[in-house]
């Protein structure tokens, strides 16, 4: 029962939260569940068995018997750091919105933790149908929270947002009807389950577009890609990011455009193992101009939270060159770098909102010298700065390294390209920093009427999980590559003949006690 | 023909006779008042209570494929799911009536009378397989109508309308009758039963039939609003006093699919390719039509009207579906099914358009709605349900109508139509969210009527839950309405 509650408890506590009587209590409560929902996923954390491949702590049973679309649930090592990456920044973005959302705050935590029901959903489950819901739920949420709280375009870039996710995942929606058809001729019995889908032999044929698999597998891809967001369907993002308040900010970054990376490790890469294969240069080389343009983009930014959401289209595009080096290195250089991204990219527009916060700007040129002026929050930046542009000691250092190599063992051409991205990373990042930083004070630094003041208890309370998070993921990857070892193994050497296998638990147990010896 | 009455006739069709001597009921009371109205809640309570026992008979007396006056009618699944669909949607257009500024005159018995003999008109529509008490069931629903959108208290929208309506309408009857002409012509009856199994070969062998056919679909095409025999409906849809809208896009939409799925059902679309490609194209440009020209509607009410050309077109995928099948069931009920959730958010969605109207010739535009998040939580989060199922996002009932009506179409090798659909409600989700954008993200000022509107609100609130619970549980509903088919 772990997942479900796992899952669904956040739906509860968005009902909590709509009832509770009290509007000057709402944020603690908020917090506090939240932190309780981080408690159960460590819970999960410690019941998980890193030396099995197959899915854990399954719960399933019949939801639609008529097209045997399953409530299905399972956990891997893929899934699993995903879904503690979704409850340990919920509780920092409930704690960093503390200031910062002030209007229709019951409103605002109810949609966080629809959200957080709708990602986690995303993540564990198993059945495509349901897995759709989720996906789709999603959207809703999130929509409200940059069209009610976001800034001055912000309807623009909410309907924008859902326009074009929607219109990446209507087509899937399509493919997956059509595969749960496939289910049925191959076997007899209708199946929406992502188990009954990887025994599919879908017939590919290489060098022709209209191949039954090449055609699902671009309609999958393209609900992904979307969401990544790729190159070039990427430019729902920065409008997205920069109208959106903080925490949907946050939450966006950090982990819903995980949901399309995810998708490509758990749905398209193993569904479509030909396809994919035939198909990864496009992506690779998708992946890389995102990596290039993004950077490029991002260096002439004046709005410095424009330029982190450039920096995203460029951190993702590392991950997607990642996935499709089809190896060890790339893939699991492609799960850490999601997590990588989820925390140092999180942090950053954290660490925006509070200055913004501040001075109501975000215009590069008009800050300088702030160094001087708030230590402690320069502090900050700087290390998630280094963690951003993948210093070594830092988590970003071990994603792009173990992407780099996977690349380059998996087609050089590309590597040598992707790794430009490490260099103009660190330039647009550290121009950035040199302008809003050193040099002389800008026009809101020197304000005299309006002094600012460094961080206090509570926003260095939000940032120091986040900057532990750097350093132990910096300088202890196997504490995590660890956990998702046996699954991204598995995926790399099984890819065309994925068969993905239900864990019973009390063969967990015994296996766990082994792998603890 | 010889005919024999019995009392298994009389049984089956107890629902219209009970819906029709309650329909009595108040106008009789103003009689023997002095012409004087009772209490318009009494009304409205007798006229519920007649739907109730109605629904209740027809669940009781009716299914099992049961056939009553020689044939003529049919009493299955097909018949019961989409008679409760029917007289649900009247019951709830009736509660609007009775709050809506522009229906609670003087004359509201004799309103509530031609509403319930719409609604047995409409039984009869659903239940006729002969396809000359199909358009007595038609013309019965119809005229009712014509009075009712006539008689509202509303000046010039609602004359035209009401005019509009009666020649389209009428247009479309003679066309049906037309087909009907020809079809008994070529196979010397109208029963659809008697030509139900050689109507594929006689599309093909008889050019007499291959018209009679096509005009009575073209009949129903005018009836359902699909483009481009829909023009009329953004103005009926409009000028109508919005409770009467609703009972228009949903009960009157249900029961002609009703009939239009019985006449496809004969599969005249498997012996001929070219009316099956036609019915096709007219799917796609019902979709992509409605769905364009509702984004440009500032409208509100006209909006929908266009939001509903473009379900048309979603169910008439349905009916093609069904019209090709080998397993008629499967598609028949992606049709009944997607009719209950489009009834369900389209009702929704009038309810609160009709309560917005604070006087009889007041016009609800969607920037109106304006700041109705923090007015009304409660009204504003059930019209995001509603919007939100019609553009078919999960996991509201829409979706799952949508899903299961796309899912036959798939499996029967529709699927480009079922991907034209998809692009389609990408465009609707356009226009659907904008009234939730202002609603909750533009500053404003947006009032109900000032009269309380309770019975309207809490029909609302119970569509709303209806449409997040169902569709939850949907798959055993769909399973229940195809084990009831054949």
């Amino acid at each position: 029962m772990i997942l479900s509650s796992i899952v669904f408890l956040p739906l509860l506590f968005a009902l909590i939260v709509a009832v509770w009587p009290k509007s000057n209590t709402i944020r603690h409560l908020a917090l506090g569940l939240s932190i309780v929902e981080f408690i159960l996923s460590l819970a999960l954390f410690r019941q998980f068995d890193p030396n099995s491949a197959g899915l854990q702590m399954v719960e399933k049973f019949m939801w639609i018997e008529r097209f045997g679309i399953q409530y299905f649930m399972g956990i891997d090592g893929i899934s699993l750091w995903l879904v503690l990456l979704t409850t340990f920044l919920t509780p920092i973005i409930i704690l960093g919105s503390w200031t910062s959302i002030t209007e229709r705050v019951k409103g605002f935590h109810v949609a966080m933790f629809v959200l957080q029901t709708a990602m986690l959903g995303t993540f564990l489950a198993m059945d495509a149908i349901f897995f759709y819901v989720f996906w789709e739920l999603s959207l809703v949420p999130m929509y409200f929270m940059v069209g009610i709280w976001g800034g001055a375009r912000r309807i623009y870039a909410t309907v924008k947002f859902f326009i074009y996710t929607f219109a990446g995942s209507v087509m899937m929606l399509v493919a997956i009807i059509y595969m749960m058809y496939l289910t049925q001729e191959a076997t007899g019995t209708m199946s929406a389950s992502l188990l009954d889908f990887y025994k599919l032999k879908i017939p590919f044929v290489g060098g022709t577009f209209f191949s039954l698999q090449t055609l699902l597998f671009f309609a999958f891809a393209l609900a992904f890609a979307i969401k990544v967001p790729a190159f070039p369907v990427h430019t729902w993002l920065p409008d997205a990011h920069v109208e959106a308040p903080t925490p949907g900010s946050v939450i966006l970054a950090g982990v819903m455009l995980k949901m399309g990376t995810y998708g490509f490790m758990r749905w398209v890469i193993p569904l479509f193992p030909e396809a994919s294969e035939y198909w990864a240069w496009l992506f690779m080389l998708i992946g890389t101009v995102g990596i290039i343009y993004g950077a490029l983009v991002a260096m002439v930014q004046p709005d410095v939270k424009k330029l982190v959401a450039y920096s995203s289209v460029s951190h993702m595009g590392y991950i997607l060159v990642g996935l499709f080096a089809f190896n060890a290195y790339g893939m699991s250089g492609g799960l850490y770098q999601m997590l990588n991204h989820g925390i140092s990219t999180g942090a950053l527009f954290l660490l925006i909102g509070m200055i913004y916060e501040r001075t109501h700007s975000r215009e590069i040129s008009k800050y300088g010298g702030l160094a001087g002026v708030l230590p402690l929050f320069t502090i900050f930046f700087f290390i998630i700065t280094l963690s951003s542009i993948a210093v070594p000691l830092t988590n970003g250092f071990v994603g792009e390294f173990l992407i780099l190599l996977g690349t380059f063992q998996a087609e050089p051409v590309f590597a040598y390209f992707a790794v430009s991205g490490v260099i103009l990373g660190a330039v647009y990042m550290l121009w950035m920093f040199k302008r809003v930083f050193f040099g002389e004070k800008g026009e809101l630094v020197k304000d005299e009427h309006h002094p600012l003041h460094d961080l206090n208890a509570r926003e260095i309370a939000v940032l120091v999980p986040l900057v532990i998070m750097v350093f132990w993921m910096g300088l202890f990857p196997n504490h995590f590559l660890n956990y998702s070892k046996a699954s991204i193994d598995y995926l790399v050497n099984n890819r065309s003949n994925y068969n993905l296998t239900i864990v019973e638990p009390g063969a967990t147990s015994t296996q766990h006690a082994q792998g603890g010896n | 023909m010889n005919m024999n009455i019995g009392l298994s006739d009389v049984l089956l069709i107890s629902p219209m006779i009970a819906l029709f001597l309650v329909s009595l009921i108040p106008i009789t009371a103003k009689v023997l008042r002095g012409n004087r109205e009772q209490p318009h809640a009494v009304t409205l309570a007798q006229a519920l209570i007649g739907i109730v026992i109605a629904i209740g008979l027809l669940i009781v007396f009716g299914g099992g494929g049961k056939t009553a006056f020689n044939n003529g009618l049919i009493f299955d699944g097909v018949t019961q799911w989409m008679g409760i669909i029917a007289l649900g949607a009247a019951g709830a257009a009736m509660v609007m009536m009775y709050e809506n500024p522009s229906t609670t005159g003087k004359q509201f018995s004799e309103l509530i009378f031609l509403a319930m003999s719409s609604a047995v008109g409409m039984l009869i529509l659903v239940s006729a397989v002969d396809l000359l008490m199909v358009f007595i069931g038609l013309e019965m629903m119809s005229l009712a109508l014509y009075l009712m959108i006539a008689m509202s208290h509303e000046e010039k929208l609602s004359k035209e309308a009401a005019l509009k309506y009666f020649i389209l309408g009428s247009f479309a009857s003679a066309l049906f009758l037309y087909g009907v002409a020809f079809i008994f012509g070529s196979t010397g009856g109208t029963n659809i039963l008697a030509f139900m199994d050689s109507a594929a070969e006689l599309v093909q062998t008889s050019r007499l039939f291959l018209f009679g056919i096509t005009f009575v679909i073209l009949g129903f095409c005018f009836k359902v609003s699909i483009a481009p025999f829909h023009a009329w409906t953004p103005d009926v849809y409009q000028g109508a006093p919005t409770p009467h809208t609703a009972f228009m896009a949903t009960a009157v939409k249900t029961v002609s699919f009703a009939a239009f799925l019985r006449v496809i059902a004969t599969k005249s679309l498997i012996g001929s390719d070219h009316l099956f490609d036609i019915l096709q194209w007219l799917a796609v440009i019902t979709m992509i039509l409605g769905n364009t020209a509702a984004i440009i509607q500032n409208n509100f009410k006209r909006m929908i009207a266009y939001s509903s050309v473009a379900h048309s077109g979603y169910l008439l995928i349905g009916i093609i579906t069904a019209g090709v099948s080998d397993n008629g069931a499967f598609g028949a009920s992606g049709v009944i099914f997607y009719l209950l959730s489009y009834a369900l958010m389209t009702l929704g969605a009038f309810a609160i358009a009709s309560m917005l109207e604070k006087s009889e010739n007041h016009i609800v535009n969607v920037d109106d709605l304006a700041g109705f998040a923090k007015q009304r939580p409660m009204l504003a989060l059930c019209l995001t349900v509603f919007l939100l199922s019609l553009a078919g996002i999960p996991p509201t009932l829409g979706f799952f109508g949508k899903f299961y009506l796309f899912n036959a179409a798939i499996g029967e090798g529709l699927l480009w139509l079922a991907i034209w659909g998809m692009i389609s409600s990408v465009i609707g989700v356009y226009y659907y969210l904008r009234p939730v954008v202002v609603m909750y993200m533009k500053e404003g000022n947006a009032e109900v009527a000032s009269h309380s509107l309770n019975a309207t609100t809490v029909t609302t609130v119970i569509m709303a839950l209806a449409i997040v619970i169902m569709g939850f549980v949907s798959g055993p509903i769909f399973s229940a309405v195809e084990k009831s088919l054949f």
